[in-house]
């Protein structure tokens, strides 16, 4: 897993439910990062909602309130439409487990972070280190700590994912290890 | 010592340790995955590309068609197609498909495919219903889901748990679902239930029928929570009496167990409630929304698709009128329900009474299947979500609440107070006895 990431992040207002990262009409579309980035967070903001909308930002960091991604929805969509635009780690202050999973299984850092909110504004420029949980806004100096990801979260992403990590699990026969 | 809580107990001897503590990443041994129609297709094409040689037990996968069933439109139709094909290729031993259909949750609790002490996984939010039967029930992405159907595991944190304790006496008209919001008032979105077991019991869980547990457990996923449970009973057991695939252990917290934190709740003081449109947390007493004009009505979905539900609405309805502004539909949560209510008499009371019935399954809950709200409707409904667009148009408004609400403000054109009605001869349907 990636540390030091660096940035610009988009601040949300309110609670951001993954029906609005990916809309409804996308939710039977392919799991494509390319594809799904192109529609995603259409329906958060009016002015994401058209092509590209939100990747065309640059955006590298999303920070957040309470229950991210929630309101019951398991699609991967959301996690493969945000890595797509080219989001390296979302902060937040607690997140839905659904898309805490998801986020897990693909390797994109989802860091939970009490007062985060307090300390970022959209436009400012971050580092993030989701190994050790530093964030330092580099915009105001200001820095944090969040909770660091735990060692099989890392492993995951090492090894590309949850699905790359089962694949050498069946091949090397060692399903029986997971434990 | 302390003691260990039911969801920390089941995940322990899932995972083959003695004992596991909230926050440790385990991988468990899963008893049965469910996945179903409209991402039912990814699932099997994520389980054949990881290399696995079959289904880690043709028994254990459960495939149900729930949310395309009837299919409404020609997109629909393809995609039932395509599933019905990856399905037969994998050789499943339970596939309920259209005519046998229902929604998938239903299913797997009355068809015995989850039992208590184990841990059943889904495709579908609403898994967390499985808590209903003293079972770790989650839903998760089908990538999980896939994993699951190769190794019979999935990995999982050990989530902190918080106890409901509900003591008190049920008033009459006061289901599952009221509590279910209740707590969600209580609680909010503020992260208290975020990623943690929710655990429920007391006297008053005692006399809760399975059918309010279902309901109680579905909704956990909308609080935020991980899973919600409730430890069999003599009720649980009684439900699962010759339905069972398989031989169950009675488990339960040990009296010492460690709670993140605890609430107590005396349900007599809890009367029906009602979530405003569009956030789920924004719960408000019956009678403060009494006399809000409406003009659908929907009772359903595997919060409130029952037997029991549809018992209910036909005590208030029998030899009534449908009120002439409202379209009200009813859709029974699975065919095994839709016969039940049918034999009871229900289904034709509510007929006569001027209600739409439709064929079993999700319906109009999630917004693309018969039933849809359009601008600027006001709907009430005894579903599970309420956010803007969840039925159909953005515009639409959806008030959420229990089915004895729906059924009294049919009466009425406006949302009604079951309370005030007179209390029926034949009401036999009790949630709390």
């Amino acid at each position: 897993m990636a540390n030091n990431l660096k940035g610009t992040v988009w601040k949300a207002e309110g609670y951001v439910f993954a029906y609005d990262i990916i809309k409804q009409e996308f939710w039977t579309s392919a799991l494509d990062k390319e594809e799904n980035s192109r529609w995603v967070m259409g329906g958060v903001h009016s002015d994401f909602d058209c092509e590209n909308g939100f990747k065309s930002n640059g955006y590298s960091f999303i920070v957040a309130g309470h229950n991210f991604a929630g309101g019951g929805k398991s699609i991967e969509h959301v996690i493969t439409g945000l890595m797509g635009a080219g989001i390296k780690a979302v902060i937040a202050e607690s997140f839905s487990r659904l898309q805490f999973r998801n986020a897990i299984n693909y390797g994109l850092p989802f860091i939970t972070c009490k007062g985060i909110e307090a300390i970022a504004s959209s436009g400012d420029e971050l580092e993030v280190d989701p190994i050790s949980g530093q964030i330092k806004n580099l915009t105001t100096g200001e820095e944090i700590q969040a909770a660091p990801v735990a060692p099989f979260v890392a492993e995951v992403a090492e090894a590309g994912g949850l699905i790359s990590y089962i694949q050498q699990a069946i091949k090397e026969g060692k399903v029986d290890e997971l434990r | 010592m302390a003691g260990f809580t039911v969801t920390e107990k089941i995940m322990a001897q899932q995972s083959g340790r003695d004992s596991v503590r909230p926050g440790e990443l385990v991988w468990v041994d899963v008893n049965s995955i469910m996945t179903m129609d409209y991402l039912g297709k990814s699932t099997f094409n994520i389980f054949d590309s990881l290399g696995a040689k079959d289904l880690f037990d043709r028994d254990k996968v459960i495939c149900v068609s729930d949310h395309l069933v009837p299919p409404p439109t020609e997109r629909f139709a393809n995609l039932l197609n395509e599933w019905r094909e990856i399905v037969k290729a994998h050789n499943v031993t339970h596939f309920y498909d259209f005519g046998k259909q229902g929604i998938a949750h239903q299913i797997m609790l009355e068809d015995g495919h989850v039992l208590p002490g184990t841990i059943s996984i889904g495709t579908d939010s609403h898994a967390n219903s499985y808590g209903a039967v003293g079972a770790v029930g989650n839903a998760v992405s089908v990538t999980d889901a896939a994993v699951a159907m190769a190794t019979g595991k999935g990995w999982f944190r050990v989530p902190e748990t918080v106890r409901f304790h509900i003591t008190g006496r049920w008033q009459p008209w006061v289901m599952g679902k009221d509590l279910s919001l209740h707590i969600m008032n209580m609680m909010h979105w503020n992260g208290d239930l975020i990623y943690k077991a929710l655990e429920y019991d007391g006297p008053a869980m005692s006399d809760l029928s399975m059918g309010g547990r279902i309901s109680l457990c579905n909704m956990t996923v909308d609080l935020g929570a991980k899973n919600g449970i409730v430890a069999p009973d003599e009720k649980t057991q009684a439900y699962l009496n010759g339905v069972a695939k398989g031989d169950w252990e009675m488990v339960s917290s040990d009296s010492n167990a460690e709670y993140e934190a605890e609430y107590e709740i005396d349900i007599s003081n809890v009367g029906p409630v009602v979530a405003k449109p569009d956030n789920l947390d924004d719960v408000v007493t019956v009678e403060e929304v009494v006399g809000t004009k409406l003009n659908q009505i929907f009772i359903g979905t595997c919060t409130n698709g029952r037997v029991e539900d549809f018992g209910i609405a036909a005590a208030i309805l029998e030899g009534k009128q449908v009120h002439p502004d409202i379209n009200m539909l009813m859709v029974p949560a699975s065919q095994t329900q839709y016969l039940e209510a049918m034999h009871k008499g229900y289904v034709s009371t509510l007929v006569k009474a001027g209600v739409a019935i439709g064929t079993s399954g999700c319906a109009p809950c999630f917004g693309t299947h018969r039933g849809v709200a359009g601008d600027g409707d006001v709907v009430l409904s005894a579903g599970n979500r309420n956010m803007k667009g969840r039925m159909g148009s953005k515009s639409a408004e959806i008030y959420l609440t229990s089915p004895a609400v729906c059924a009294a403000s049919a009466l009425t054109g406006a949302i009604a107070d079951p309370r005030d009605l007179p209390m029926p001869e034949n009401f036999g349907v009790t949630y709390g006895e």
